[in-house]
């Protein structure tokens, strides 16, 4: 196994150097650059034109691509023009942020949904089942943006349960006070993300217990008499896994992604805002550097999910 | 306060402003739509609450869609969050000024102009400190300039202007290690700086010139970082000083400040105990201060909340507004010429399809821009009928007639001048009889402003004119200026922009005959001497120069080469318990240490 995966690992090698021309191509292609849309009345164009002098923004793309790859092994990805600063540390200080709320709403969607699948599985056709199919395809249905400004106006305006705006108080002291600021910060757009997420994995595992339950192992357990708690516990639930743990690797890598809607409504600085900024302001190192991110996180989250399928059903070997 | 670096970015609400809840409530449109009239103060009747002051917290919002970038050095700051978010700390202004903008003494330091010396002689007053208890140097305010012009500088606010410093240009291009045109004779741990000029402009009595920086610099605090990583370091973002009446306690990047009163500050002692400034994005401010999340927003001076706000907030109850003529203002300009790189001037190109001045003004008067001010604006957007706002009480020229709907006289303009219904079309054709098609240029904005873009396309059908949106649809920002800042550009016919100026309304860098900005290429002779004229010897008089700002802003409606489309206010609601807020321009200097609680709740 562990030759295959440090085949696949060379195999990413050439498919991220691709990628990193294209990202860097596609970002020059966009009109305008980092400094068109700063003018202002006492703004000198000549001083933009040395901005973009200095910055080598003047110069042949595969001369800027070059320096860009020199600087990168180097650890280097090279300065935001638009919050100059290293981009290495802006993403650093975003990444924490949306860290934080993506693995608790992971966390939270999955300890809803897995208990919620299985019961409407167990219960297929009656009453709960029914309740929970409606509730899944009813979150599914409605867009998140919309729970989330009905949420923040209800929990956060009118009840005043939870903060509306960042990731923390701003007179948090550092330690214990600053962590709970945290998390209250998060709890609100966790709970919502949560509530709202569990289509995939309730639908997903619900259909794929209903199908073993009906499938020839499980029928042989009950006809030896194992008690249906051990049935559920040992033999569906397990192998139901499946799918879900197809996902997990994306899932894990995902969490980094960010969520634009999220962070727009709470003012929460994450990377999808920072991404969407990026994009808006032209701020080329910090687009291509979050597109190379995401773009290596993705091909991770293929090994890392086949590598979970492994562990998870032991047939299955990755070769 | 006042910022004159106002990206010309309008913020470009999303999708999301769409949804804002807040227009659920109340579908009346019809009614109270007058325009409003706004005090700069809220008159506090009730008595300040010393204990509630000394112990409270004056909680600001800070209006905007993504997070601040955190520069508290005002000069290398690129977007007018971060003056915002640090603006407690008075973003080490130099100077105090009248409500006219006008450089009066009082400020941290004085400034006295020789016009036969060509000086300007600034006097740090003796005690003068940072927020660290370090006295204000002569060195601050040279250092200023190294810090604009150095050559590695991140800073895009140097400009060609500065080299009237004596000694500027040598040192920007790199081949003089210090500024010769500035002097301080008391060395520079002194009190005096002297900066020589080649030559002098009225301009220099009013703070937000293009000559004299209004900031300075803790040389002290920040002298072994190289000016090229200045802005990445943490001695500007995270243990700045400052020298307004608040210092900085903490910041959370990206999201929040918090301050207390400076013991050192020179002027009035800041009285309430804390301060604190959050990023509330467009789409939840309304609530948020609908539920008294926050007892007001950060004052800015070019207008953070807009008409649907006003609708929202006008009567919420606890709250009083206030408001200002904001400093920018949208307007059309039309595609005239192209700028000559060699010779760096704009030349107007008499071939060009709008060339033809009754074509624009028959566009103009086929608008009716008091209509949707009205409509959208609710009472803070009014037509703009010049090219100054009215935040220049001196210069703004409010008899201007401007451009008011009259499809009569726009007929009646276009038949005058030959563009006629040929052959049975329904549009009209040019004097030559060949098919006219103008194309109109809009930035992508909020839904409200691009129902209007439809408004006016629907005006100028009516005048039988073919104007159609550049493909069709608005264009995103960034794509807009960079077709519009091409020398020469035949995609968009007339566009729709928006600008703020700065605190000193010259118009030689957004008009003037050499200026990039100038996109539309206007350049007469006429203009080119009225703009000059407002900074020539005669402009020393006041009212001289009052004078020539208001035949420029009446030649200008004349040509109809640029004309304004909407002033608007800028605004904001206040909590009742805030004593002393005050956000016209001559309290800038003194507008937090005036604060104070007359109780320890929201009322």
């Amino acid at each position: 196994m562990w030759k295959t995966i440090l085949r696949r690992i060379l195999i990413m090698i050439p498919e991220i150097i691709i990628l990193s021309i294209l990202v860097f191509l596609l970002a020059k292609a966009m009109p305008g650059d980092p400094f068109t849309g700063s003018i202002n009345p006492k703004a000198d164009p000549a001083q933009l034109h040395h901005l973009m002098k200095i910055n080598g923004l003047y110069d042949p793309w595969y001369q800027q691509y070059w320096n860009w790859v020199v600087h990168l092994f180097h650890g280097n990805l090279g300065n935001s023009y638009q919050y100059q600063e290293p981009v290495t540390r802006l993403i650093g200080g975003r990444a924490i942020n949306t860290l934080w709320l993506a693995l608790f709403t992971t966390i939270l969607t999955y300890c809803i949904a897995l208990p919620m699948g299985m019961y409407a599985a167990k219960h297929e056709g009656k009453l709960p089942d029914s309740i929970i199919r409606v509730y899944t395809y009813v979150t599914f249905c409605i867009p998140f943006f919309v729970i989330l400004v009905i949420g923040v106006w209800i929990f956060g305006f009118v009840l005043g349960w939870f903060p509306t705006t960042g990731s923390i108080s701003s007179t948090a002291t550092p330690g214990i006070q600053s962590v709970g600021s945290r998390i209250y910060h998060i709890l609100l757009p966790g709970i919502l993300g949560a509530l709202f997420g569990t289509v995939n994995v309730v639908q997903y595992l619900r259909s794929e217990v209903i199908d073993a339950k009906r499938s020839d192992y499980v029928r042989t357990a009950r006809s030896k008499g194992v008690p249906e708690k051990d049935i559920y516990k040992h033999h569906i639930f397990r192998n139901s896994l499946l799918p879900i743990a197809a996902f997990a690797g994306y899932s894990i890598t995902g969490l980094l992604n960010g969520s634009l809607f999220t962070e727009t409504v709470f003012s929460y600085p994450g990377m999808g805002l920072l991404f969407i900024n990026s994009i808006s302001y032209r701020d080329y190192t910090v687009i291509t550097a979050l597109v190379l991110i995401y773009g290596i996180l993705n091909l991770l989250g293929t090994l890392l999910s086949d590598i979970i399928l492994s562990i998870v059903d032991p047939r299955i070997r990755i070769q | 306060m006042v910022k004159t670096k106002n990206k010309l970015v309008v913020a470009a609400v999303t999708f999301l402003a769409v949804l804002t809840l807040a227009g659920c409530s109340n579908n009346s449109s019809s009614s109270s739509n007058a325009a409003v009239k706004f005090s700069t103060t809220y008159k506090n009747s009730d008595a300040t609450d010393k204990t509630a002051t000394k112990n409270g917290t004056l909680k600001l919002a800070l209006v905007s869609n993504s997070p601040f970038q955190g520069i508290t050095d005002p000069q290398l700051a690129s977007n007018a969050s971060d003056s915002m978010a640090f603006a407690p700390g008075n973003l080490n202004n130099l100077f105090k000024y009248d409500k006219n903008y006008k450089i009066i003494s009082g400020g941290l330091a004085d400034q006295k102009l020789d016009r036969s010396a060509k000086t300007a002689t600034i006097t740090i007053r003796k005690n003068g400190k940072w927020s660290n208890g370090s006295p204000v140097i002569a060195k601050d305010i040279e250092y200023a300039y190294e810090v604009l012009g150095n050559k590695d500088s991140t800073s895009s606010q140097y400009s060609s202007d500065f080299e009237n410093i004596e000694g500027m240009a040598a040192y920007h291009k790199g081949t003089a290690d210090t500024i010769s045109g500035i002097t301080m004779p008391d060395g520079e741990n002194g009190k005096v700086a002297v900066i020589h000029f080649q030559k002098m402009s009225p301009s220099m009595q009013f703070v937000g010139n293009s000559y004299i920086s209004q900031y300075i610099e803790p040389y002290e605090h920040i002298k072994n970082i190289p000016i090229a990583k200045l802005a990445s370091s943490a001695p500007v973002r995270k243990n700045p000083i400052f020298t307004g009446a608040y210092k900085l306690d903490k910041v959370v990047e990206g999201e929040s400040t918090s301050w207390s009163p400076n013991k050192f500050y020179y002027g009035k002692k800041a009285q309430i105990g804390h301060i604190t400034i959050n990023v509330v994005s467009l789409n939840n401010i309304d609530k948020a201060l609908q539920s008294k999340k926050y007892d007001s927003v950060v004052p800015f001076p070019a207008a953070s909340l807009g008409g649907t706000d006003y609708k929202n907030l006008k009567n919420v109850k606890g709250f009083t507004n206030v408001g200002e003529p904001s400093l920018g203002y949208s307007y059309f300009a039309f595609n005239l010429g192209h700028f000559d790189t060699k010779t760096g001037k704009n030349v107007e190109d008499p071939s060009k399809k709008m060339s033809n001045k009754s074509l624009r003004q028959a566009m103009m008067y086929a608008l009716n821009v008091d209509q949707v001010s009205k409509k959208f604006g609710n009472g803070v957007k009014q037509r703009a009928n010049t090219l100054i706002p009215p935040v220049f009480q001196k210069y703004y020229d409010k008899n201007a007639a401007g451009y008011a709907l009259n499809i009569k006289k726009a007929n009646k303009l276009l038949d005058d001048a030959g563009y006629k219904k040929r052959n049975g079309s329904k549009w009209r054709s040019d004097p030559q009889g060949k098919p006219l098609t103008i194309h109109f240029g809009a930035m992508s904005s909020n839904a409200t402003t691009e129902a209007t873009y439809q408004d006016y396309l629907q005006q100028w059908h009516k005048v039988g004119l073919n104007v159609k949106l550049v493909n069709g649809k608005p264009i995103e920002t960034n794509s807009f200026y960079d077709t519009l800042q091409k020398p020469s550009q035949n995609t968009m016919d007339l566009w729709l922009g928006v600008w703020s100026l700065s605190s000193e309304p010259s118009q030689s860098q957004l008009y003037g005959e050499t200026a990039p900005f100038n996109m539309g290429h206007f350049a007469t002779a006429k203009n080119t001497q009225l703009i000059n004229k407002m900074n020539d010897s005669s402009a020393w008089n006041d009212k001289s120069r009052t004078k020539t700002f208001k035949d420029w802003q009446e030649y200008m409606n004349s040509q109809a080469g640029v004309v304004g489309e909407q002033f608007s206010y800028a605004w904001q609601p206040v909590n009742n318990r805030v004593k002393g807020f005050n956000i016209s321009p001559a309290n800038d200097v003194d507008f937090y240490s005036n604060l104070t609680l007359t109780s320890s709740s929201m009322k």
